[in-house]
């Protein structure tokens, strides 16, 4: 295995245990609050964070 | 790892995200995979097109980026005209947009790829890029911890060229700066270049339409460095290292809010672990041959540039893909203003690169 590819598994691993444990620590999700499909004509604020935002 | 293996792991978070967070982030995972497949599959390098343009006169990567900003923006101006839902990417000018920009555009040359070129890089297993991303996220959170100290050097509202002028005047205005930057280009590159290069053109239709596909979604236009931002702040209040409630910026409704979220609740971090999936599955039909090794001096100078990089990206209010690429498209100034401050930090970069010999 080249070192570019141990490399990779290694960062992957890495992601995988964060997205895993964030999972686990964060509140659960509400499935019954789901955001529609298309936000697109949905008469839906939306609420997303954006790295254009000041606040 | 080969394609199929790789095909059902994707498919295994994407079923994931369905049943356990949402359809619209599991359809923007694959919105991020195709982003990722474009970005690495044309080269698809925001930072390597100004770099080819400054040192070889090669006019191909930024006509690249021209064409994907007039095919983002033909799209996103009039979808923002018609449905009140979406959001513009609206920085506001300040002199944190200044300052950002120019040491972003310095950083991207050093790090070799900026919010975007990172993600893809990391995940074609590039080592550099790899090891700058959780540096990058945790430069993006502290410059979001800084961010109201910068905004109080000197800020204005944000401006919509679209709320100014109407639709169409916005999006004239928008074709007759690119077509000003392109003269400009011209004007530097001399004749009897080649401007068009086929990875570029399918990397700017490709991702044009994800850019769009994105925003109808989401929302919201594409963006990267608000997720890192939010990854690193995650870990720094489980790690009892910082108090949202003390701060400006993450004392926000919102942003507190997405603190107590699971990160995969986020766009932009979807997206972006899409980007990460898209590109690792390009790479998986390439030979992983290691790239040259990088001496301990240039390490250290490639890490702290990414770190550098994340903390400017913030003052910037977004990288290529935020501030230039969204902001450009959904018609605000500061994108504008972000592109030349990001070139002249780029022109010196690129010295700086060429200085310690990456």
């Amino acid at each position: 295995m080249t070192t570019t590819r141990k490399l990779q598994w290694a960062f992957w691993s890495l992601l995988a245990a964060f997205l895993a444990w964030d999972f686990t620590v964060s509140a659960p999700v509400n499935l019954r609050d789901e955001p529609p499909l298309i936000a697109a004509g949905s008469g839906q604020a939306v609420s997303g964070g954006h790295c254009s935002m000041a606040k | 790892m080969k394609r199929l293996p790789l095909a059902a792991l994707v498919a295994a978070f994407f079923i994931f995200l369905l049943f356990f967070v949402s359809v619209r982030q599991a359809v923007l995972l694959l919105v991020g995979v195709g982003m990722g497949a474009a970005l690495a599959g044309a080269r698809f390098g925001f930072t390597t097109g100004w770099r080819q343009l400054i040192e070889q006169r090669d006019p191909r990567g930024v006509t690249g980026q021209a064409m994907l900003l007039a095919l983002a923006s033909a799209a996103a101006l009039p979808l923002l005209g018609q449905f009140s839902e979406l959001n513009a990417a609206l920085g506001p000018p300040s002199v944190s947009l200044l300052v950002g920009a120019f040491v972003f555009g310095l950083t991207m040359q050093i790090a070799d790829g900026c919010g975007s070129g990172t993600l893809y890089k990391a995940g074609l297993g590039v080592p550099l890029n790899a090891a700058i991303l959780p540096l990058f996220a945790l430069g993006s959170f502290l410059g979001s911890v800084h961010l109201d100290s910068w905004l109080a050097l000197g800020q204005a509202a944000p401006v919509s060229l679209s709320a100014e002028f109407g639709t169409g005047a916005a999006l004239g205005l928008t074709f007759a700066g690119l077509a000003i930057a392109l003269v400009g280009v011209r004007l530097w590159v001399g004749p009897g270049r080649t401007w068009l290069e086929r990875r570029w053109v399918w990397g700017a239709i490709a991702l044009a339409v994800l850019a769009t596909l994105n925003l109808v979604l989401a929302g919201q236009p594409w963006g990267v460095v608000y997720g890192f931002g939010l990854w690193a702040a995650k870990v720094s209040v489980a790690l009892g290292l910082f108090d949202p409630a003390a701060n400006a910026f993450w004392s926000q409704a919102g942003n507190a809010q997405r603190l107590t979220q699971t990160v995969l609740m986020d766009v932009t971090t979807i997206t972006s672990i899409g980007i990460l999936a898209g590109a690792l599955w390009i790479s998986a039909s390439q030979s992983a041959a290691d790239t040259q090794p990088l001496t301990l001096q240039q390490w250290a100078i490639g890490l702290v540039a990414g770190f550098v990089m994340g903390y400017s990206s913030r003052l910037a209010f977004g990288c290529n893909v935020g501030a230039m690429l969204s902001g450009i498209s959904t018609g605000s100034l500061h994108g504008w203003i972000w592109v030349p401050l990001a070139f002249v930090g780029t022109v010196l970069g690129v010295r700086i690169r060429r200085r310690y010999g990456f």
